[in-house]
């Protein structure tokens, strides 16, 4: 850790070290372990920088650490490898001091005959030896001492898991003299290497294998690993859900009880608490997915889906491989895109990035969460949830299917992936992950949502004609003091409430561009929901709790936390009908599953693909599925008698 | 095993991963649908699909 350095020294001498290894060699572990801080341990894409970088001193020199992406060989074969090698041949970011070649103990062989290509770039290299308790439980113990002596170049053993090893290795690195390696010394190392002791019992890793990749067992404990997880997600939530809920309520209160009634209290309570407070409910459904998500990765199951998916895959014109940044997607589209490079053929890789946004991420949930619990019983809403998540994955499969037989026919990128040994999953790294993904959110919802939710409730308060509140005035003054009038007054207030929403900007924006959603049942309300969602995602819930609190203040009068679902289920319209039913609310999110509403999304395929082309064309294909699904839906439904 | 046909993107990246000559391959499994295909090479697994397996020479297959 850096906090035992002294900070008195200042540091003399500032080293960029590159880490350099296969994918999986465990530098991500490596490199937290090395700066003991929380770096976000994937590709994402920053400013300039495709490569996470920490700094940390060590004895008086500063250590520039570079996380580069996975590389096999010196040779690319896909854009990830490209960037790593530009890196590293300081093509992009001038000449690097060190290398820091990660080395796996497990597949030594493969590993000298890289290293001894590293070697040839002439840049001075450390060696860190990772996963020696892996190797030996495979059959394949290492003699380090040997090795280190054949290879004559310093070498440390680090764990990633417990992060033994790594103060020694930052020694190395800040100590060795900037000297480059004799590229011959390499020579004779292969051979040493080679001869490891094979043991002939099978592995445990072997076994698993019998039975996860059974031909029959395999594909089904699949299915059921992915529909865990949705039920998971849904059921372990909902007490974090409650809390939240509660002291969202008791904030409400707070603030109405200090701050006198007007449009200062409805700004509070009804833009800002509830606003951010509709938002923040979802945190712990989305810390929950990307924990799985991470749990399945570093297990080394995910390899295995790739192996279990490619030809189903291949036959829809994607890859085994494009599983991978498919269910990153899951997450965050952003991330999913990006890690779309991956693939190494051109037309497998648009393919991936034009259909990864169809999976639905994180921002989708809630509005999923909202709708379920408001429409649906909960022995339905697990199901209709993954059901959601399905109408996503087959309708990227169809369109995946789609261009690669007709703009994007032909070519195709290689398989040739690494199966890991199983290994127990980094609670370290899981807690990283998460909390990325959380912060990152809790940042949108903090800026953009909470902007935006102010936006939509002051279009949504304002104008407030006189005519009204002399109205109601009058209509109070009749009305028998003390308590006996009580609830009269309160169906006054609410009247009045509901009346200048029906006047207000927002209900006259929602009532012009209404007439496009009729068809699919969508009420003004929701229509601003989804106009408002359009820039993302994470809008709706909060522009939906302004839109239906507002209206209500009955609902929200006798119960303080009262959930979005009861207001959206009590919404009426004008002729005093509700105005969102099952049938509605389905095809809200079957809208929502399928439409393209994340500028973030559409910049990233912009970037990665280099053209506007691409995401011109994804938000268009997504857009028009999206509105022909929620109609078909809805006419449907009707003609077969469901809804009102 | 003898060595990899062709010198493609496809041949570097067999190569690379320790499909040289004289290494020692193990076919473990088959995926589902027949395809791709487990095999263990110097201690580790790889997978390969039946078309990038056919490039990888070899002899005293059992």
């Amino acid at each position: 850790m850096t906090a035992a350095q002294p900070a008195d020294a200042p540091p003399q001498t500032r080293r960029t070290v590159l880490l350099v290894g296969r994918p999986n060699a465990g530098k991500t572990s490596l490199l937290m372990h090395l700066t003991g801080s929380l770096q976000r341990p994937v590709n994402f894409p920053g400013s300039s920088v495709e490569c996470v970088e920490s700094d940390v001193t060590e004895g008086g020199t500063a250590l520039c650490i570079v996380d580069l992406p996975g590389l096999v060989s010196l040779q690319p074969n896909s854009r990830d490898e490209e960037l790593a090698l530009a890196v590293l041949q300081g093509r992009t970011r001038g000449r690097p001091d060190l290398l820091c070649a990660v080395l796996d103990a497990g597949k030594l062989a493969v590993e000298l005959a890289f290293l001894r290509q590293l070697r040839t770039l002439g840049v001075p290299i450390v060696v860190a030896l990772t996963k020696v308790d892996v190797a030996t439980a495979e059959g394949y113990p290492v003699d380090v001492a040997r090795l280190q002596q054949a290879l004559g170049l310093p070498l440390v053993v680090v764990d990633g898991r417990t992060g033994a090893g790594a103060a020694e290795l930052r020694r190395a690195l800040a100590a060795l003299p900037l000297v480059a390696p004799a590229p011959e010394a390499a020579a004779g190392a292969a051979p040493v290497a080679a001869t490891p002791t094979r043991s002939i019992a099978r592995s445990t890793t072997d076994r698993l294998d019998r039975v996860l990749l059974h031909p029959l067992l395999g594909p089904a404990l699949l299915v059921a690993v992915v529909i865990g997880m949705f039920q998971l997600v849904f059921a372990v939530a909902d007490p974090f859900i409650g809390w939240i809920e509660v002291v969202q309520g008791w904030v409400g209160d707070g603030v109405a009880a200090i701050v006198p009634a007007g449009a200062v209290q409805s700004f509070l309570v009804d833009g800002v608490v509830n606003g951010v407070g509709s938002s923040l409910v979802f945190v712990p459904q989305i810390a929950l997915l990307i924990a799985f998500v991470t749990i399945v990765e570093s297990t080394g199951y995910m390899a295995r889906a790739v192996f279990l998916l490619d030809r189903p895959l291949r036959k829809v014109g994607l890859s085994g491989k494009s599983f991978v940044p498919m269910t990153a997607s899951f997450a965050c589209a952003i991330p999913g895109i990006v890690a779309a490079r991956i693939l190494g053929d051109e037309r497998d890789r648009l393919a991936t990035i034009t259909t990864a946004p169809l999976m639905s991420c994180s921002a989708r949930l809630p509005v999923y969460v909202v709708l379920l619990a408001a429409f649906f019983p909960p022995h339905q809403a697990g199901l209709l949830l993954f059901l959601l998540y399905a109408l996503g994955i087959v309708t990227a499969v169809a369109v995946a299917l789609v261009l690669r037989r007709s703009v994007l026919r032909g070519g195709g990128s290689l398989l040739v992936m690494e199966l890991p040994a199983y290994q127990r999953p980094r609670l370290r790294l899981v807690l990283v992950h998460t909390w990325f993904a959380v912060k990152a959110f809790l940042r949108t919802a903090g800026t953009v949502i909470l902007v935006a939710t102010i936006v939509v409730w002051a279009l949504g308060y304002f104008p407030r004609p006189a005519a009204i509140a002399a109205e109601f005035d009058t209509a109070r003054a009749a009305v028998v003091a003390g308590a006996e009038g009580d609830e009269e007054r309160a169906r006054l207030d609410a009247a009045e409430a509901a009346a200048y929403l029906e006047q207000s900007w927002l209900a006259n924006i929602g009532r012009a561009v209404q007439p496009v959603f009729a068809p699919a049942g969508f009420d003004w309300r929701m229509t601003v929901g989804v106009l408002a969602a359009f820039p993302a995602r994470e809008l709706v819930v909060p522009t939906l709790g302004t839109l239906y609190s507002l209206g209500e203040v009955e609902a929200s009068a006798d119960e303080p936390d009262a959930r979005l679902s009861t207001a959206l289920r009590a919404a009426k319209g004008p002729d005093g009908r509700p105005t969102l039913d099952s049938l509605t609310a389905l095809a809200v999110m079957v809208f929502f599953a399928l439409c393209s509403q994340c500028a973030g999304t559409l910049a990233a395929i912009r970037r990665e693909t280099n053209s506007w082309r691409w995401p011109v064309f994804t938000f268009s294909y997504m857009t028009a599925l999206a509105w022909l699904a929620a109609v078909a839906i809805f006419q449907i439904g009707r003609w077969l008698g469901y809804g009102a | 095993m003898l060595g990899v046909d062709g010198d493609d993107a496809l041949a570097h990246r067999l190569v690379a991963c320790g499909f040289w000559a004289g290494a020692v391959v193990e076919r473990l499994q088959r995926a589902p649908f027949g395809d791709p295909l487990l095999f263990r090479v110097h201690g580790f697994r790889l997978a390969l699909r039946g078309d990038e397996a056919a490039r990888v020479r070899v002899v005293g297959a059992t």
